[in-house]
């Protein structure tokens, strides 16, 4: 259709025919040469880029086979082409290789993502999910991703979650990272099972942890503190708050409560006391939950979360 | 305009078949629509910076998809009168607010989803006075299609939200006409919906536009995980409808998909 071609500027054909032209290996040879990494460019609020650099096939044949050893654990189905590359994830503010199959037409069935130490990062398949049939139990969604985030070198800890993926129909199976008795807030491994039990996908997300303060504050302190705020805040504003829960993690600091912390590059994480607060009176009608990050050394907020 | 745009479509293909430029001929509009105001000092004694966030990663991310014009509306002008007079005329619509579902007005069981309009400037929202109803959506659509919608809202990506359907698509993932829904089942911490949305952007534009799948971008940024539950009972889980094979392409939904191979 014309008129598709049409909308697509004179620059994004550029960038197209630019990326195109750089990253396509086949079998595993490198077709044309690399071209340096460009800075991973972030606007910090919308508009981040993600830079591609074609893999080279040589000096990271390691990657390449890493991946085609993934696809294989999994199960996944192995293209007629590969496409190998190194991307700035302005996005996700990350860095990783990637390897994706590609089909007979150009479509990406599967990929695989490790990080710059080489562990798996991600690996999903996107040739779609079967439809009908009757799901697999959640014993044996379990056990299957327990074999495949294995099989894939990641750690699956003895408590696992398994829910039902209401996408799909079938399961999504967690193990949350725990440092020491601490839960890391949002760090976990990820397997996605469909419901005839095979594997969608498995991925693990870990983030580096600051040192923990030599005096760690307690919870009655970082209530205290949590309260003092709130009162504060919703001091004549026809709402009040119940604070739900005060629990020691890991997380990261953030510019929930101010757009001068917002930042592009990820932080190391410091262990906090979160304080889940639910509002009352007013607030409630537009406000369902908010989260402070009360510091566990110096007390300060370091961040926060809500649920609007 | 989208019955404008009906006809500088007609009008530009015309226009192809002859040589003459037609960049910019068509516009497809695209609204993105984030509640600011409810969440800011003066209701809540401190600034939630979500909002703005949500919305710019979604102003540009529509405009990269090709949606032209975007309009952006972070605060006082997102109003119920506003949103229901405009809707009919976009092919993308973006909402970032409170959402749930909840009884419609003939009572339980039935549902009317709904999401709160920014209550503005100096004021707080109140359920009763700032709800947008998926019903009153419905009517100001007048059966017209859409390409993109996204709820980025609490609980309208579940199966019993009603919202889908006030833009005209089916809660099924066989769709073959261009569209494509998005929204979050359960409540959602911001983190984690804002984690969410630029991993589906970042898959669905970051290689060359056009070249993949809405419903891939929803599988890899479900798939990457990180996500925070907001309690056992309400994991993280995104949802959407609509056409597995849709491109993200601005075109009028109906027209066929040339691009999504059969």
């Amino acid at each position: 259709m014309p008129i598709l071609s049409s909308r697509i500027s004179a620059r994004s054909i550029a960038g197209t025919f630019a990326v195109a032209v750089c990253l396509v290996v086949s079998a595993g040879r490198l077709t044309a040469a690399p071209r340096p990494a460009g800075p991973s460019s972030q606007d910090v609020l919308g508009t981040p880029t993600r830079v591609e650099t074609a893999l080279d096939a040589t000096g990271n044949a390691s990657a390449l086979a890493r991946a085609g050893n993934t696809r294989d654990a999994l199960g996944f189905p192995v293209g007629v082409q590969r496409i190998g590359k190194h991307v700035r994830d302005g996005f996700e503010s990350v860095e990783y290789d990637e390897v994706s199959e590609i089909d007979s037409v150009g479509k990406v069935t599967s990929l695989t993502q490790f990080d710059a130490k080489g562990r798996l990062r991600a690996a999903i398949r996107l040739d779609g999910a079967p439809t009908g049939g009757s799901s697999v139990s959640r014993e044996t969604a379990t056990a299957t991703a327990k074999r495949s985030a294995a099989a894939t070198g990641l750690t699956a800890g003895a408590t696992s979650v398994a829910e039902v993926d209401q996408a799909t129909g079938g399961w999504t199976v967690r193990w949350a990272r725990v440092e020491g008795g601490v839960p890391v807030r949002g760090d976990e491994t990820r397997v996605r099972v469909w419901p005839n039990g095979r594997i969608q996908s498995v991925s693990n997300v870990g983030h580096e942890l600051a040192t923990a303060p030599s005096v760690t504050l307690a919870p009655e302190t970082a209530r205290r503190i949590a309260s003092a705020n709130m009162t504060r805040w919703f001091a004549n504003r026809s709402s009040g708050y119940a604070i739900q829960t005060v629990n020691l993690e890991w997380v990261e600091p953030n510019g929930a409560f101010d757009p001068s912390r917002i930042t592009a590059a990820p932080q190391p994480y410091r262990l906090a006391w979160v304080t889940d607060v639910k509002p009352t009176g007013a607030a409630a009608d537009y406000m369902w939950l908010i989260s402070l990050f009360v510091d566990a050394g110096d007390g300060n907020i370091i961040g926060g979360d809500f649920v609007e | 305009m989208r019955r404008a745009s009906t006809l500088l479509v007609s009008l530009a293909i015309a226009a192809s078949t002859i040589g003459v430029s037609i960049q910019s001929a068509a516009a497809y509009d695209a609204h993105v629509w984030s509640n600011s105001d409810a969440f800011t000092a003066t209701c809540l004694g401190f600034l939630d910076t979500y909002p703005k966030q949500h919305y710019a990663l979604a102003v540009s991310q529509f405009a990269k998809l090709g949606f032209s014009p975007v309009a952006g509306t972070l605060g006082p002008a997102f109003t119920r009168s506003a949103f229901l007079s405009t809707v009919f005329y976009d092919y993308a619509v973006y909402v970032h607010s409170h959402g749930d579902n909840y009884w419609a007005s003939s009572g339980a069981p039935n549902v009317d989803s709904g999401f709160l309009q920014d209550p503005g400037s100096g004021k707080c929202n109140s359920n009763t006075r700032d709800m947008v109803r998926s019903s009153a959506i419905r009517a100001a659509t007048a059966g017209t299609s859409y390409n993109v919608v996204i709820m980025s809202t609490c609980m309208l990506g579940s199966k019993s939200s009603t919202m889908p359907s006030a833009f005209q698509i089916a809660k099924v993932k066989t769709a073959t006409d261009r569209e494509f829904y998005l929204g979050y089942v359960y409540h959602v911490w911001d983190s984690a919906s804002l984690r969410f949305e630029k991993a589906f952007w970042g898959y669905m534009n970051g290689g060359a536009i056009h070249t993949r799948w809405l419903a891939d971008a929803y599988t890899y940024a479900s798939s990457i995980g990180g996500y925070e539950a907001v309690s056992s009972s309400e994991p993280f889980q995104a949802n959407w409808w609509g056409n597995p094979k849709f491109d993200g392409s601005p075109y009028l939904p109906t027209a066929g998909c040339p691009t999504c191979p059969s």
